[in-house]
């Protein structure tokens, strides 16, 4: 299977994963909401992809850049959540355009070992925590079981991130940081696909 | 002292926040076994758990009408409402290929595990859930829907216990390094697996109020113990914890035999359903360390200098609840509430 080829199906296997806008699925694990949550994330690669690719790139830039990520990300996720759940609801084509662009962002400076400003990173932590954290509950009502979901949902945020973060921390060797940054290259095309496809489809690539 | 009171009053509104949920999660699971007795004739057994007088809205049907027949026995023992039906029903395999669906089940957080026994040996074990809330019986498909019910119902009971979790939680707070890690975990595992299966057997046995009220005291207990771990400190826990995870583990064995003995299996389904209960427990406790484990180093990579309340937090919060709980199950042993 070519190279291009493979990266036209994960783009569209990631593009069928993004949910709509008002139509957020939470998983059901019956083992209550938290665990939900938990489950949601862990089953979302739309969540979970950036959200490992951020870590990479924020470990690489060092403790204290990773320390402000890890605080921020998460309050960020929680925030667009509750945002949801009190009744935002954005359209599902410009979600996935969103999502599409924090792939492209995120996986372009962590490719490019891109070093900005400390408080521009925060600033896409915060734009991607708030972005997933909407589309994962838009069109929920605000209930307390909806509210455990999310706090499962930001708690694997947080370990996910704390995690992936200390896989590159203590990266010196510079073929290691090589493949790390490769990774977030596959990040940013399949962002680049996916933005493709919003574009020339819009809101039937989310399933509504 | 400003610091520790934050922390004290942090870690209480932490305790309040879990204890509700830990309450919410407190739900035994419902049980039907349809058994072959004779060449043309069945028994259905429903076993749904009741709180006091009060029975949750739960009734079995089967596609083939056997469960809409008034049942045979019907009564109350032991926190379980009892219903009996005896089929008869000619025919090579009555069974296969109906439909078993638990109604009012999508409304509730609780289980129903289901067992079917044919005489030829053929069966089904499975677990129906409140989110598909029926299912269509495969006598062939058996034994692999039995290994992954058991196996998950043991990873659920310890992932949804947050008192056995907070134990173990406890001692990780304790412990110092790596190999006194593994003394403490494998003493923990051995105790709980020697009383999970004496219990489960019926070779042991212990009033519910009392072993939840000292599995609260065993949280209780190593809470202030990680604290004094944490200021450097010295005490037998500290230096032998694996005494105390042995000691503390042979009561939340018995706790984690209340999963299987509540489902009222036979003693022949009982050996083998322990032993992959027992394996999901493990495979539960060790994916919950492993998580703590990966992001203490994770914290550690990160240089986090956390404020001394919030390193203190985790050990409080374990005290909170485990006092709270403490005194809430003493209250019901001795007929408080």
């Amino acid at each position: 299977m070519g190279a291009r080829r493979r990266l036209v199906l994960a783009a569209l296997a990631l593009a069928a994963a993004v949910p709509t806008a008002a139509q957020a699925h939470l998983v059901a694990t019956g083992m209550g909401p938290i665990y939900d949550g938990i489950t949601h994330f862990g089953l979302s690669p739309e969540d979970y992809l950036p959200v490992v690719a951020l870590a990479f790139f924020a470990g690489l830039r060092g403790p204290a850049t990773t320390r402000l990520l890890l605080a921020v990300l998460p309050l960020a996720w929680l925030a667009g959540g509750i945002a949801a759940m009190a009744g935002l609801s954005p359209p599902a084509a410009g979600l996935s355009g969103a999502t599409a662009v924090m792939f492209l962002l995120i996986g372009g400076g962590l490719a490019a070992n891109l070093d900005p400003p400390r408080i521009g990173s925060a600033a896409a932590a915060a734009a991607l925590g708030a972005l997933r954290g909407v589309a994962d509950l838009a069109g929920v009502d605000a209930s307390l079981p909806h509210l455990g979901s999310l706090a499962g949902m930001a708690a694997s945020v947080f370990v996910v991130f704390a995690v992936a973060a200390s896989l590159t921390l203590p990266l010196t060797r510079a073929w290691m940081v090589v493949a790390v940054r490769v990774s977030g290259s596959w990040l940013a095309a399949s962002g680049l696909l996916l933005a493709g496809w919003v574009w020339r489809y819009g809101a039937r690539v989310t399933g509504s | 002292m400003r610091r520790r009171l934050l922390a004290l009053l942090l870690a209480l509104a932490c305790g309040l926040l879990g204890a509700r949920a830990a309450l919410a999660h407190e739900v035994r699971p419902a049980y039907l076994e349809i058994d072959q007795t004779g060449p043309s004739t069945y028994t259905a057994t429903w076993k749904q758990p009741v709180m006091g007088d009060v029975a949750i809205h739960l009734i079995p049907h089967l596609s083939n009408g056997w469960l809409e027949q008034p049942p045979a026995d019907q009564y109350a023992t032991g926190g379980f409402l009892i219903r009996q039906w005896t089929v008869r029903a000619p025919g090579p395999s009555p069974l296969q290929g109906r439909t078993v669906s638990i109604e009012g089940l999508q409304n509730t957080i609780t289980d129903v595990f289901v067992r079917i026994r044919l005489k030829g040996g053929e069966g089904v074990d499975t677990i129906v859930r409140p989110e598909a809330s029926q299912f269509r019986i495969d006598l062939k498909a058996g034994a692999p829907t039995a290994v992954s019910a058991f196996l998950l119902l043991g990873i659920e009971h310890i992932l949804t216990g947050p008192d056995h979790l907070l134990f173990v939680l406890g001692l990780l707070l304790i412990v110092r390094d790596r190999w006194m890690l593994v003394k403490t975990v494998s003493a923990f595992t051995v105790a709980h697996s020697l009383t999970l299966a004496a219990a489960t057997l019926g070779h042991i046995q212990l009033s519910t109020p009392l072993l939840n009220a000292l599995i609260a005291l065993s949280i209780l207990f190593v809470a202030p113990e990680a604290l004094r771990a944490a200021r450097g400190g010295t005490s037998l826990t500290i230096r032998y914890p694996w005494i105390v995870a042995f000691a503390f583990g042979l009561l939340h064995g018995m706790g984690f035999a209340n999963g299987l003995s509540t489902l009222g299996l036979d003693k022949g389904a009982l050996v083998g359903a322990l032993a992959l209960f027992n394996v999901g427990v493990e495979i539960g406790q060790l994916a919950f360390l492993a998580v703590v484990l990966a992001l203490i180093r994770a914290f550690r990579l990160m240089a986090l200098d956390w404020p001394r309340p919030v390193t203190a937090l985790p050990a409080y919060a374990i005290g909170a609840l485990g006092a709270m709980w403490t005194f809430q199950y003493s209250a019901v042993l001795l007929g408080a509430t």
